[in-house]
């Protein structure tokens, strides 16, 4: 099967110490690679203001996490997790590898094209980016 | 049948909406705005389609300012993304994200961002993930 790429980002109360954060994230790291997924990366945000209001606070303390799997079991082991942990106020999982694959596609027929005719746009001429 | 906001006719602004009579003997006002009435994004016949991506023809189309109740002067601009050659839009940038958002949250439409169609779809979707994770409000009191 194809490997699949995940985000998922939750978000745990502002007054989580930072080793229960950790020890989440270690939990949910094993959850995925003892269903043959791979953490590709890990990114804390911290502390940020939400954009309303989330189980009676304002503020919440984002984590990301990169996986990829071949499994599609994964990702609801590691939501039912995240549900049933007391500090993770909301979580949100997105499916990205169909869109990698339509970006590098983009991508590539982009700089093939460029590069079969003379460039001719004046306004930066550089690999394509995200926005 | 009022064309609010809708049909740019050629005719002059004079031709507001309920006066039918046009004593205005301008332009041939009577009979063009039927058509164009139906069609929101009809206007000067050289308007592209919308999806010039990579081209540096303005996405949404010079039409010149719009007849109607408010004249807006449409925004040259081209697509920002398309500028950029964005091929991803991150819902993850909410800075990014913020900049097409009205003050009260909501998405702002693709004549006011110039943004080129292609784009519009993607960065809706992106609002609306960053919205599910609280990076961009869903609405805002005004």
């Amino acid at each position: 099967m194809e490997e699949r790429l995940y985000d998922l980002v939750f978000i745990c109360r502002p007054d989580t110490p930072e080793s229960e954060v950790d020890k989440l994230v270690a939990t949910l790291e094993q959850s995925a690679t003892e269903r043959g997924g791979k953490i590709e990366k890990v990114e804390k945000w911290g502390t940020r203001k939400l954009a309303y209001r989330v189980r009676k606070s304002r503020e919440g303390y984002y984590v990301l996490l990169v996986l990829r799997g071949t499994r599609s079991d994964m990702i609801p082991e590691l939501e039912r997790r995240l549900k049933v942990s007391d500090p993770v106020i909301k979580y949100q999982t997105v499916r990205l590898d169909e869109e990698m694959k339509r970006q590098s596609k983009l991508t590539s027929r982009r700089e093939r094209r460029a590069a079969r005719r003379p460039r001719r746009q004046p306004a930066g001429e550089q690999a394509a980016t995200t926005a | 049948m009022s064309e609010e906001n809708k049909a740019p006719t050629p005719s002059e602004p004079a031709a507001a909406p309920s006066e039918a009579p046009a004593p205005v003997s301008s332009a041939p006002a009577p009979a063009a705005p039927s058509p164009s009435h139906s069609a929101p994004s009809q206007g000067r016949p050289s308007r592209p389609p919308g999806r010039g991506p990579r081209s540096d023809r303005p996405g949404g189309g010079p039409g010149g300012p719009r007849r109607g109740k408010r004249q807006f002067f449409r925004k040259k601009k081209v697509c920002r993304f398309c500028a950029d050659r964005a091929d991803f839009i991150d819902y993850k940038k909410a800075d990014v994200l913020r900049g097409f958002v009205q003050e009260r949250g909501k998405i702002l439409p693709r004549r006011m961002t110039g943004t080129c169609s292609r784009h519009q779809r993607w960065l809706g979707e992106a609002i609306k993930r960053a919205r599910n994770i609280a990076l961009l409000p869903f609405g805002s009191q005004l």
